[in-house]
């Protein structure tokens, strides 16, 4: 039991005076850019810059639901390869990601609703994403614990039933594809803060850390949450982005009823049954920005609440854990991934909101792509920062979000 | 979350209240000569500051008040204005 452990990372290294590229943000998009620069494109002399440890925010604050439901067509396509990318990884990676393939059904509460679903099922269907519209008893069908009966605030009316999604264990992934990367020679520096970055005639030159200075004239920031701040702190780039702390939390373990990822937009709450027994569940962010991670007994009673209406078999549950983490929020819920634009060598990714962990795998092939060829690949080329000049939002939600000052 | 706000009309109250509304741009840029670029900024861009920050609120379940506050976004508390702003 108290054997001599060696870490799956590699030792610990010096941090060395120039790298080929440099990632800022050891968390699920800085490790899978990583692990396909050096995997796919043989950029092996990387330097991952974390400031904590390895998945200390998104990475392992996340409920852990990976699906490919979303509304517009830039953003199906784009989820669709992340979602295909996990029994691959797990193969590749030779670490067990424990991707429950159990499928997410979106509850829909009015008719309104109803027709919004059929829309995204028409557009899922259209990029080969299997997707259903089904009734409640089909539902209930599904689930049994479901409430389907008129007397609830939000009666069910229906479902969007989306086999292919599922949960994946997201500190495995951040596991596996750490030793992943450092298996072609990646290094991971944690604990390591960067606080400055040099530009010389509109290029990347070098960064500032808490532990020297690191030439490069590649650099990624993805730093989940942190993106915004410590780009416009250290590039003066600004972004569309307002950071809001989201809260989680599981209950005691059962034993299995819940075999989909549930969830209801009415409610504002989604649940799934972990591998563990417990149901996780969320949704709730506070409607101002902040990086407090903080968690409330406000949203803990309003979760009971919820859960216990739609699936009353849950009511006498006890919580054991509530915790927090930050949602980079765009206004067209869309991410922005970019680069070699504004400055040469500069490359960006973030604004995925609360889509940060279903996305991961799919963002590092394309970013690590971009970082290669210095040509943003077609699939991303949509995201880039400019649309918002350009007045081309994406339309991942019908309106601007509730969560920004934008509505 | 527990964080209080100061109404310019009715003081000091449940941050539930209020509104966020947005970060302080400053005013509203001139339509003469506005580019795509300048708009963008002013509608959209941010600086999310991690620490004090100027900001818009409204008393949304109150007086119904737009004003500004100083803020720490890492500590979520309402400031004093900072000594630089004075």
């Amino acid at each position: 039991m108290f054997g001599k452990y060696k870490p799956m990372w590699g030792e610990k290294t010096q941090l060395k005076s120039s790298y080929d590229a440099v990632i800022i943000g050891g968390g699920l998009h800085g490790l899978a850019t990583a692990y396909y620069l050096a995997k796919d494109h043989g950029i092996t002399d990387v330097a991952i810059i974390e400031k904590n440890y390895i998945g200390f925010g998104g990475a392992g604050r996340n409920t852990a639901i990976v699906r490919a439901n979303q509304r517009t067509q830039y953003n199906v396509p784009l989820y669709k390869e992340a979602l295909d990318l996990w029994p691959i990884l797990t193969k590749e990676l030779d670490y067990n990601l424990m991707f429950n393939n159990c499928g997410n059904l979106n509850l829909m509460h009015s008719e309104a609703a109803m027709k919004a679903a059929r829309m995204t099922i028409a557009t899922a269907q259209f990029h080969g994403v299997e997707s259903h519209l089904i009734d409640a008893k089909e539902a209930k069908e599904l689930v049994p614990a479901l409430n389907i009966s008129e007397d609830i605030t939000y009666p069910i009316h229906g479902a969007m039933f989306h086999p292919p999604g599922g949960i994946v264990r997201h500190d495995a992934v951040v596991w596996g594809l750490a030793r992943g990367a450092s298996k072609f020679g990646v290094e991971i520096h944690q604990q390591t803060e960067a606080t400055a970055v040099n530009t010389r005639n509109g290029k990347i030159v070098s960064i500032e850390t808490n532990r020297g200075t690191i030439n490069t004239n590649k650099l990624l920031i993805s730093a989940g949450g942190y993106s915004a701040a410590l780009i416009y702190g250290m590039v003066g780039i600004k972004l569309p982005i307002s950071v809001l702390t989201i809260q989680a939390m599981v209950t005691q373990p059962l034993k299995p009823l819940l075999d989909h990822v549930v969830s209801s937009g009415a409610y504002h709450c989604y649940a799934n049954q972990t591998l563990k027994g417990e149901i996780a569940t969320g949704a709730h962010m506070d409607q101002w920005p902040n990086y407090t991670t903080q968690t409330t007994a406000h949203y803990i009673k309003h979760q009971g609440e919820a859960l216990s209406e739609f699936m009353p078999c849950l009511r006498g549950l006890r919580f054991m854990r509530i915790w927090a983490g930050l949602a980079d929020m765009t206004p067209d819920m869309a991410p922005i991934l970019d680069g070699n634009d504004h400055i040469e060598g500069f490359y960006f990714n973030c604004g995925w909101g609360y889509f940060g962990f279903k996305s991961c795998s799919a963002s590092g092939k394309y970013m690590a792509e971009f970082m290669a060829k210095g040509q943003a690949p077609d699939m991303i080329k949509p995201f880039n920062l400019r649309r918002y000049e350009q007045h081309k939002l994406m339309g991942e939600t019908a309106e601007l979000v509730t969560y920004t000052p934008n509505n | 979350m527990s964080l209080t706000i100061t109404c310019p009309i009715c003081g000091k109250r449940n941050g539930y209240e209020f509104r966020f509304g947005g970060e302080d741009k400053g005013p509203r840029p001139d339509e003469d000569s506005l580019t795509p670029q300048r708009w963008c900024e002013y509608v959209h861009l941010n600086e999310c500051v991690a620490g004090v920050q100027k900001e818009w609120w409204v008393h949304k379940d109150g007086c119904g008040s737009w004003f500004t506050i100083h803020r720490d976004t890492v500590m979520n508390v309402e400031v004093a204005k900072p000594e630089a702003d004075r």
